[in-house]
Order: C-alpha cells, then sequence, then structure tokens
C-alpha cells in the first residue's frame, strides 16, 4: 500500500517544523452575513516536504494558501514559518498562480529578475538567467510573457518564484490551465526541480493524479467550511517512473481518494441545493 | 485585382481551414504570430474599400457642388465646391485672415489645446494614479471631480471670462475643465483595476509598496490611461471650438466662426477641415503610441 494515513500534527512533525499551522481558521463577514471559509487546522509542515492539498471547489484550499502567503489574515490561529509568525506576504515565501500574474509590461529575464531587483541584490539578472535556464526558457529571456505559450508561462512564473529562493513555495493550481500533455511535462520538471533544490512546497490542486504523482503528503479537504479530513504519506513521488500513474498501485490510491472526495463532493451539492 | 484571387465569398469560408496548419503544432510552442494569406488579402480588401470610401464621399461632393461643366445641386453660397475651398486655403495661406497669418492663428489654437491638455497629462494622470491607490485621496477629490464631470463645461465659458478675464487663461482653463477629469478619472479607474493576483504576486516576491506603485501599478494603468487620453483629445478639439467662441480675435476656430457671420463658406469650410486634421493627426499620433507603449495591451 502506498498511501498511509498519517497525523500531520503528531509529536514527531511538530518537533521539526518548517511551517506550524495552529488552529487556524477563517471567515468573511460579519454578523448574520459570516461565511466559514477555513474550519480550524492544526498541522505542521516539515523541511522538505512537498504537501499537496486537494478538495471539492469551494473547499477553502485556496484561502489556505492565501494564508500562508499573508494575503490573508487568520480570524484565529496563528501561522509560524522557520519560527516566526506569518503577518504578510514575505519573500521567503514564493508564490506561483494560476495564471495572468506575470508582468506583461517586462520582459521574462525582468519579470524573474524582479524578487532578487525588489531585494536589492546586485546580480539580480545572472540569478534571473540562472532560474530561466533551470526551467529551459533561457532562450526566451528577451520575449514578452504573452508572446510565450501557456505552459511556457507557467515556467517563467515558477522560475520567478524560485529566483527569490523562497524558504517554500506555495503553488495555487499551477497547471489547471494547461493541457494534459503539458501538464505532465511540467510536473516531471517540477519534481526534478524539486528533488534538487530540496524545497519545502504546498501545492493546491483538484487534481487527484497530480497530488499523487507530486506529493510526499496528500490532504484531503472537506466541503465548506473546509477542514482536513484525511491526510496520507505518500510514496510515488520517490518513483523514477515517468508512468507510475499507470500502475495497480497508483490505481488503488487514486481510488481511496475518489472515494473519500466523493463523499465531500456530494455533501458540497447538498449544502448548495440547501442554501 | 489579379485573376487568381477567389470570389470573396468562397475566400471567407476558405480562411479558417487554411489557418488550420499554421496552429501551434506541439506542446510549448509560442503562440505564432504567422498570418496566413487569407487574412493579409482580407486586410488589403478592407483597404481598398477604405480608400473607396473617401474617394466617393469626397466624388459626392463634387457633384453636390458641379463639376465638369455640371450646374450645382446646392448653391456654392451654402457648399462652396472643394476647389474653392482649395483655393481659399491658398488665398489664407497667403495674406492671412483679419491682420494675422493663417499659420498665427493655427499656432494660437494649437497653443491653447496643448497648454491644457499637457497641464491635464502632467497633473491629471499622476492625481488620478494616486487617487487609485490612495481611498484617502479618494475620498477628498472624488466629491469635486464627480460633482463637476456633468456639468456641460461650454455652459462655463462667461462663467470663466468673468473669473479669468478675456486672455489666455480662461480659454486654456476651459479646456482644462472638459479635459482633466476624462484623464485623472480615466487614470484612477485604471490602478483600480489592476489584477490582485499581480499585486500579490509582487507582495509576495518582496516588493515595497513604492516599488509595487512604479513597477506594477503604473504600467499595468497605462492601457486604461491611453484610453482615456484618447477620449480626450477629441473631447479637445470640440473644446477648442468654445474657447474661441467669444473674447478673442486670433485662431482657427474663431475664423471659421467669424467668416460664418459673413456667410464665407469656403472660409468656414478651411476652419473645419483643419481642425478636423488636427484632431485625426493627434489621435492617430496617439495610437501609433499606444502601440509602441503598450505592447501588451489586450494581449493577456
Amino acid at each position: 500500500m502506498s498511501l498511509e494515513p498519517i497525523d500531520l500534527y503528531d509529536p514527531a512533525r511538530r518537533a521539526r517544523p518548517k511551517l506550524t499551522l495552529e488552529n487556524v481558521s477563517k471567515h468573511f463577514g460579519e454578523g448574520p452575513e459570516t461565511v466559514q471559509a477555513l474550519s480550524p487546522v492544526d498541522m505542521v509542515i516539515c523541511p522538505g516536504d512537498f504537501v499537496c492539498i486537494v478538495g471539492p471547489s469551494g473547499c477553502g484550499k485556496s484561502t489556505l494558501l492565501n494564508l500562508v502567503a499573508g494575503f490573508e489574515r487568520p480570524s484565529t490561529g496563528r501561522l509560524v514559518l522557520d519560527g516566526r509568525e506569518i503577518d504578510g506576504p514575505g519573500s521567503e515565501r514564493g508564490v506561483v498562480f494560476q495564471q495572468g500574474a506575470l508582468f506583461n509590461w517586462m520582459t521574462v529575464l525582468e519579470n524573474v529578475a524582479f524578487g532578487p531587483r525588489a531585494r536589492g541584490l546586485a546580480n539580480s539578472r545572472e540569478l534571473a538567467m540562472h532560474y530561466l535556464e533551470l526551467v529551459g526558457l533561457a532562450g526566451f529571456a528577451g520575449r514578452y510573457p504573452y508572446e510565450l505559450s501557456g505552459g511556457m508561462q507557467q515556467r517563467v512564473g515558477i522560475a520567478r518564484a524560485l529566483a527569490n529562493e523562497p524558504e517554500m513555495l506555495l503553488m495555487d493550481e499551477p497547471f489547471a490551465a494547461l493541457d494534459q500533455q503539458n501538464r505532465e511535462l511540467l510536473q516531471e520538471e517540477i519534481k526534478t526541480i524539486w528533488r534538487r533544490t530540496g524545497k519545502t512546497v504546498l501545492w493546491i490542486t483538484h487534481s487527484i493524479e497530480e497530488s499523487l504523482f507530486l506529493a510526499t503528503q496528500v490532504l484531503v479537504m472537506t466541503a465548506r467550511p473546509g477542514a482536513i479530513k484525511s491526510a496520507f504519506r505518500c510514496a510515488f513521488s520517490r518513483s523514477d517512473d515517468p508512468f507510475v500513474s499507470t500502475t495497480p498501485a497508483f490505481a488503488e490510491a487514486k481510488r481511496r481518494i475518489l472515494e473519500l472526495l466523493r463523499e465531500e463532493t456530494l455533501a458540497a451539492r447538498q449544502q448548495e441545493a440547501a442554501s | 485585382m489579379s485573376a487568381s484571387i477567389p470570389e470573396p465569398q468562397a475566400r471567407a469560408n476558405a480562411a479558417p481551414e487554411r489557418r488550420a496548419p499554421d496552429a501551434p503544432a506541439g506542446p510549448d510552442l509560442a503562440a505564432s504570430p504567422a498570418r496566413s494569406s487569407a487574412s493579409s488579402r482580407r486586410k488589403r480588401r478592407e483597404r481598398l474599400l477604405y480608400g473607396a470610401s473617401c474617394l466617393s464621399l469626397l466624388l459626392a461632393w463634387l457633384l453636390l457642388t458641379g463639376v465638369a461643366g455640371l450646374p450645382p445641386v446646392i448653391d456654392p453660397a451654402f457648399l462652396p465646391s472643394p476647389l474653392e475651398v482649395g483655393r481659399a486655403f491658398m488665398r489664407l495661406a497667403e495674406m492671412g485672415y483679419q491682420g494675422h497669418t493663417l499659420l498665427y492663428h493655427f499656432g494660437i489654437s494649437l497653443f491653447r489645446f496643448f497648454a491644457a491638455f499637457l497641464f491635464c497629462l502632467a497633473v491629471g494622470i499622476p492625481l488620478g494614479l494616486l487617487m487609485g491607490v490612495s481611498g484617502a485621496l479618494r475620498a477628498v477629490l472624488d466629491p469635486p471631480i464627480e460633482l463637476t464631470r456633468p456639468i456641460p463645461k461650454l455652459a462655463l465659458l462667461p462663467l470663466m471670462i468673468v473669473w479669468f478675464g478675456i486672455g489666455e487663461l480662461s480659454k486654456i482653463l476651459l479646456i482644462v475643465a472638459a479635459l482633466f477629469p476624462i484623464i485623472s478619472i480615466s487614470a484612477m479607474q485604471a490602478v483600480r483595476s489592476v489584477s490582485i493576483k499581480r499585486i500579490q504576486a509582487a507582495q509576495s516576491l518582496g516588493a515595497s509598496r513604492a516599488m509595487i506603485f512604479r513597477r506594477v501599478l503604473v504600467p499595468a494603468s497605462l492601457p486604461g490611461i491611453f484610453t482615456g487620453v484618447r477620449v480626450a483629445l477629441g473631447v479637445g478639439v470640440t473644446m477648442l471650438v468654445g474657447a474661441e467662441m467669444v473674447a478673442t480675435s486670433e485662431g482657427i476656430a474663431w475664423m471659421a466662426l467669424t467668416a460664418s457671420d459673413f456667410v464665407q463658406t469656403d472660409i468656414v469650410l478651411v476652419g473645419v477641415l483643419i481642425m478636423a486634421a488636427l484632431g485625426y493627426s493627434l489621435d492617430l499620433a496617439c495610437r501609433y503610441l499606444e502601440r509602441r507603449v503598450v505592447h501588451w495591451s489586450g494581449k493577456e
């Protein structure tokens, strides 16, 4: 069995935290208008973890990512990265968005050099070039983002986040808008980059296959108000087989998560019908 | 047209099929800027039609005013022929109008227009950008701008003269009054519609507020600002006519307005055409600049 249930807040994990979420919840609005987006969450992400969060749409997985990124403040609880409480966006957390977050008025190189430049580094262009090479886009440094295909734009977004050499990478459904072939190639590339750099990654997706292929830990969220329904340790990301997703063990794991998600999707649908 | 070109209907139908092989062939290919020959032929045809439309307008004008010995349909006193207008232009260029050369009148009008326009650019754009980022500034400046916006600015002309005299200031301020809200509000709206994701991206890359403003908000707002500026150019030329209606004896619009009092319709038309040419060339220049500066506009 390649999926092994785990407790994300057990003492072993709490002993070596990269990111800790203590009783973190989020609601929007006031009084009777209040919408609970995220039920209290306790979890620890350890250094080098590749954590994928899957859940039905609207379950608050993006809210969770926005809290870690510092774009939103938690309603209760606190988030601690490397011993420091998160109180806003910061360059130690690189964010890759779904799409449309590149700066179209800058060349690809300037986009990637933006972070190092913002931090006042003198060698921002060399750094940017290095990360463009890492994502295989060195030849496109002088082009503008809108001249590139969707897959290439996402690679620029990844290089831009990496160029700041962040402690953690936050990815908000980065490949959701890409076609299947591009997505699979990029997933492999991400896996390679992750292994090479050893970054801690928090990855939001609605694709179960993507999460199983990439993650060291897969979290399944409940329907709104989102909470962590189950967490698994996952071994497929350690495989070098690009076709690991066609193995019986993978199918078995996928089925297990599908079942969990199906319950939640049905619950979400009932909620919608009731409201 | 050469005989090998198929008839228009057939070409329109064939176009999508012919374009298909040009589409990006594999993953990660940049969107191909290559255009099929069918679309370039369509462009050429549109340009031909454009030219034909211009020519037929001129032809209609010629026919209405009598050409090649035909009797004029409209009394030349009301609508002079293009040739007469051309002659009036030459006469004005040579002898001037009411004590000043044509170039002087044109220069005065240009000065009034550009003094107002450049002031609005220099003050209205930065102010609009700041209003876009500062809620406090917006709260303070929104009432004066929004409340005066619906006023037809031409109605302010008598007041302007009472307040600022019969000199250049009242004329320039009248044009400013019309252009300023257009330009500043378009800059404000442009800032406010910058995608939150781009701002968040900049924040998480460690950019300071000043850097986000300068390197993200301002460039991202440029397409919206250009739209406002182009609208303002058109309005500005219109307001020039208003500004030169009273209390002056100089300027192209004044020339046209004065000539109409003496039923010198050829001179009126010279003035009208000069202003049209001014408006058109300003718009062309602005469009050219827009293409160069905001090359990313509309290419999300």
